[in-house]
């Protein structure tokens, strides 16, 4: 990824910035994996101690709302992707589109997340009725919170479409917060398919 | 070769962002220093509660006895007392030993001993201690809300730790406070790798690190793998008890349907058994060094020291196990578990050789942190050959849950880190606060603390092999434990003796931190990086970003000048 | 300091000379087992002790010793050495090797036979044994055995609390579940123990050999009372076990209430 550099510093020091914030940002998303492999290691333990799944007779999600959140999350990774490129080909409206389009798929999402919360309620699938209902809404609750959280990221690169200021620290930003974004969505992937497609 | 160059800031010069706001990583490791000792204090003081319940039953605490418990004359009560070890596990695993090892050892000891100016994010750095606070001010009000603070051990099975068994707010605030430091460790485990990864001096191999950072890298990777996993566990419990959900509840519990109580046995312990490596490792690294700086002679085998401080690291991750044998997991799981467990005892095997073989044909110097350097040794040799008894399924069916358990973790973990812990800071005082420790009370530190610790923690493992089970408000309820009276009496004395031992240590550091005489640049005459800088370590720890040319344990090469027994890191190896 | 050291010397003494006359020996021991079994335990206790008391008594030797031997007043320069000679590590490995393949693994393949051989390894469907169903609850031991129907949470079933009987001689399989919280059914003096879960029956079997009156501890904390969850074992003779089943079924079917749901905590029992 090619910047203008405003400070003069050589360029291994921009190089080795790149790279710490890389090495940092891997442990990052390490760190939060594994938040995400405990809960899917109860997913695990519960859907082998009940072989008919839902247990209890319950009702399986309908895929709508579902692949909507996963449709709206992958459209603003993907616009989050053009941002980027806004971004490094020095294209202030295309940063422009990219980052409020990144922004509004996102909202787009947490809305069909509370559209997704109150069809589990018309369908009786409430907090307490259960284990099933109750891993359903501790991942998307969870996952959200972490939306939020990119949410607030996405805000501090908002200072790269005012100023057109351009330094190798907004540069790691980017893409750090990129790949969280992107993990994200990973995440809500993996959720999708195991919680609500098989 | 440091992946960049920090450059050198600016002296902070207001009282705020010298002292508080700090982004400072030497600041930072005195304000963890702080915080850790004062909630050694608070829960040292529960622990002397717990121990005059168990040895002078219905009488009441004296000093604060009426003040806390003015309903029960000055005595403490069943579910206080519960409260009390509750408080005493988090307080001394998560708010004493891990801000003393890890928050200001780590802080301190990383940037300067690898020769960097500052950790690598420094913002990071003061949020983690700012989050740590706010943790301890949540955990610390928990204590006053109506119902009492959490009071289902420090392990908080449930469903004890649900509703049913824990109707107050007290228990979720826990919950909460504990995840909450969980971000503040991850934070800070994140800085460290990185620091240690990317800001190495030229020079540094991973193999010329000193083994104190060896042990805290590996403490801050297993820090950053495992805390989330009890993060998922906290945010799961406190979904039980705040909205509802049925992860944990059974029995009387659920409300419908049926969770598993057992599975947050698992989750916890995934996450509890590297953190008992967590607490132990940054110790292990510290007495590595030390034992080879006050033999004057190089560390034997350090490379196989710091081989073997990795792959415990590694194993400790697959033997959560045997802290639930009780439960009756499926046959191949519980062999497993053992037999896992079993294999830790070849890496230790390694360090006692090695600790040994450091001192074998040394030069000893007596000073008061080679005393508590080997006051580890022989601690942690007791502790750590107990756990045998524990790991090995059969007599675990007996002993578990008795306070054979609570001999065995407090010679490892108190013992061992706490020793570790006051080794580090009468070593590191020249350099955190420009001061020397008194070597006197250094040394009546050490021999109180010694005899009272074996007094206490020999005493448990002896009467929980007596049959003395563990968190139980009044053992002679019991006819077959009345014969363990003078035995627990013994064991509070012993407790005693070593809590006033404390006192000494005290007034010794902060008669030094105000008003003691400067010590000079390198009083230890030891080689690392942060003893070729003055002391007090400058704020910008090195005016030039050193050249390393040797390892950390240089000690006695024939070839050196007369006079000299040791060699800087700067040096080359004549 | 001295007055304080004098006083740790006089505490330590007292250890030796309490009031009630008994041993020291005595009084460290763990208290009389009285299964078939659990001597296994005792022997692998006492077996990894020895084991720790050796290799810990090298490493004092090494500690007191090699302070005494190589203090700086003795000893002017320390030996420059990394240990990383070829001899040194092998000797290292080996000793280590030694110590890994003839102790620990010994412990484990000790422990795992008696485990799987033993204590797992449940009586046979058509065993005669004494079944037991035990519920725990805060704060008491509820206890079942089946009446003469020889089912369990019928009518005539015999239900106590805090009272087991058990005869000595015959095989005796309990299961254990928890109503609330998780206990812990401990028996010291059987050496072993299982935990209580609610929604998980759990099962222990033993088989004992001297009469008398023991007690139950609850090992796993419970909340406020778990001091106080203390059961009594009364171990009879087979005769007088019978004799005080025939009876207690008898008054059972007088006066168990079957309008009284609580009273049917038991369960089927499943082998």
């Amino acid at each position: 990824m090619t910047s203008l550099v405003k400070e003069s510093f050589s360029s291994r020091q921009v190089e080795g910035h790149k790279l710490v914030s890389s090495i940092a940002m891997a442990l990052v998303l390490i760190s939060f994996s594994m938040l995400f492999a405990a809960l899917f290691l109860g997913y695990a333990v519960y859907r082998m101690q009940n072989p008919v799944w839902p247990p209890m007779g319950m009702q399986r999600v309908p895929l709508t709302l579902p692949s909507i959140s996963t449709l709206m999350i992958g459209i603003s990774s993907l616009f989050y992707v053009y941002f980027q490129k806004g971004y490094e080909s020095f294209s202030k409206k295309q940063m422009k589109i990219g980052l409020f389009s990144t922004f509004l798929f996102a909202l787009l999402f947490v809305g069909s997340q509370f559209l997704l919360w109150s069809e589990m309620h018309s369908i009786g699938l409430f907090v307490e009725a259960g284990v099933f209902p109750s891993l359903l809404y501790a991942f998307t609750w969870i996952h959200a919170a972490h939306i939020g959280l990119g949410l607030i990221c996405l805000l501090f690169l908002l200072p790269v479409l005012s100023s057109g200021e351009l330094s190798f620290k907004m540069d790691n930003r980017i893409i750090n917060i990129g790949k969280f974004w992107h993990f994200l969505g990973l995440i809500w992937l993996i959720i999708y398919l195991v919680l609500f497609v098989f | 070769m440091a992946f960049f160059e920090q450059h050198i800031h600016d002296e902070p010069k207001t009282f705020l962002s010298k002292y508080i706001i700090s982004f400072d990583h030497k600041v930072i490791a005195k304000q963890f220093l702080w915080y850790g000792i004062f909630f050694l204090a608070v829960g040292g003081i529960m622990a002397l509660m717990i121990r005059w319940t168990l040895a002078f039953p219905g009488e009441a605490f004296p000093i604060i006895g009426t003040l806390l418990f003015p309903e029960t004359g000055g005595v403490v009560p069943p579910d206080t007392y519960a409260m009390l070890f509750t408080m005493h596990g988090t307080i001394m695993i998560f708010y004493a030993i891990t801000p003393i090892l890890i928050g200001a050892f780590g802080n301190y000891c990383i940037p300067v001993m690898i020769g960097a100016r500052d950790m690598v994010f420094p913002t990071l750095n003061m949020l983690s201690f700012w989050l740590a606070t706010l943790s301890a001010a949540i955990l610390l009000f928990s204590m006053f809300t109506p119902l009492g603070g959490a009071a289902g051990g420090w392990t908080s099975y449930p469903t004890l730790s649900t509703l049913i068994g824990s109707p107050g707010v007290g228990q979720t605030l826990w919950t909460l406070a504990i995840f909450v430091l969980g971000i503040s460790s991850t934070m800070g485990a994140i800085n460290y790798i990185t620091t240690i990864i990317t800001l190495r001096a030229p020079g540094m191999g991973y193999f010329d690190m000193p083994l104190t950072v060896w042990g805290l890298w590996l403490t801050a990777i297993l820090n950053a793998i495992f805390l989330p996993v009890l993060g998922a566990g906290c945010l799961l419990l406190t979904f039980d008890r705040v909205f509802g959900t049925q992860f944990f509840l059974a029995g009387a519990a659920a409300t419908s349907g049926s969770g598993d109580p057992v599975l947050f046995q698992h989750v916890f312990w995934i996450f509890g058994h590297p953190e008992v490596y967590i607490l132990i490792l940054p110790a292990w690294g510290i007495v590595s060094d030390l034992l080879s700086f006050f033999a004057r002679k190089p560390a034997f085998g350090a490379k196989a020291t710091a081989l073997a401080m990795t792959s415990i690291t590694v194993l400790s991750t697959l033997v959560y196990g045997h802290h639930m044998f009780t439960t009756q997991m499926s046959p191949l799981l519980t062999q497993t578990f053992m037999t896992l467990t079993m294999t830790i005892s070849i890496p230790s095997a390694i360090f006692f050789a090695n600790w040994l073989g450091t001192i074998y044909k040394g030069s000893i110097n007596f000073a008061t942190p080679m005393l508590f350097s080997l006051g580890v040794v022989f601690v942690f040799g007791l502790g750590g050959l107990t756990g045998l008894h524990l790991g090995t399924v059969t007599t675990d069916l007996y002993l578990h849950d008795t306070y054979f358990v609570v001999g065995h973790f407090h010679y490892t973990m108190a013992a061992s880190v706490l020793l570790g812990g006051f080794a580090g800071v009468y070593f590191w005082m020249p350099k955190l606060f420009g001061t020397m420790l008194n070597e006197f009370w250094g040394k009546v530190h050490f021999w109180i603390t010694m005899l009272g610790l074996n007094g206490v923690f020999m005493g448990m493992m002896v009467v929980g092999y007596a049959g003395m089970h563990r968190r139980i408000y009044d053992p002679f309820v019991y006819d077959f434990l009345q014969r363990l009276i003078p035995i627990n009496t013994f064991i509070t004395w012993s407790a005693i003796f070593m809590g006033l031992g404390q006192i000494p240590f005290v007034i010794n550091f902060v008669h030094s931190v105000f008003w003691g005489k400067k010590a000079e640049a390198n009083p230890w005459q030891v080689g690392t990086l942060e003893w070729t800088q003055p002391s007090p370590t400058p704020h910008y720890n090195f005016k030039e970003i050193p050249i390393v040319r040797c390892g950390p344990h240089e000690y006695g090469n024939p070839n050196l000048p007369a006079g000299r027994d040791f060699q800087y890191q700067t040096e080359e190896i004549v | 300091m001295k007055v304080l050291f004098s006083f740790y010397l006089f505490l330590t003494a007292k250890l030796f000379a309490a009031e009630d006359g008994m041993s020291f020996i005595e009084r460290i021991s763990p208290p009389e087992d009285i299964s078939e079994n659990g001597h296994l335990i005792d022997w692998l206790f006492n077996y990894i002790t020895i084991m720790d008391a050796i290799f810990f008594f090298f490493v004092c030797l090494g500690i007191f010793g090699f302070s005494y031997l190589y203090s700086a007043k003795r000893s002017k320069r320390g030996e420059y050495t990394y240990g990383n000679r070829k001899g040194q590590i092998l000797v290292a490995t080996a000793i280590g090797a030694l110590v890994f393949f003839c102790i620990d693994l010994n412990i484990t393949r000790i422990a795992n036979n008696d485990y799987v051989g033993t204590f797992i390894n449940w009586p046979k469907a058509d065993e005669d044994v004494v079944k037991v169903q035990v519920l725990a609850q805060q704060w008491m031991w509820n206890v079942r055995y089946a009446g003469k129907d020889q089912t369990f949470n019928t009518e005539d079933d015999v239900v106590t609390t805090n009272d087991l009987r058990l005869p000595t001689g015959k095989k005796i399989v309990v299961q254990v579940l928890s109503k609330d919280v998780i206990h812990s059914f401990s028996l010291p003096n059987v050496r072993r123990k299982v935990d209580a879960i609610p929604g998980r029956i759990t099962r222990i079997w033993f088989q004992l050999k001297k009469t008398g009156n023991y007690e139950i501890v609850c090992a796993e904390m419970c909340g406020t009372a778990h001091y106080k969850m203390r059961g009594e074992m009364t171990v009879y003779s087979p005769q007088e076990y019978q004799a005080w089943l025939d009876e207690s079924q008898s008054i059972a079917v007088a006066e168990n209430d079957p309008e009284n749901a609580d009273q049917f905590w038991g369960w089927k029992w499943e082998n």
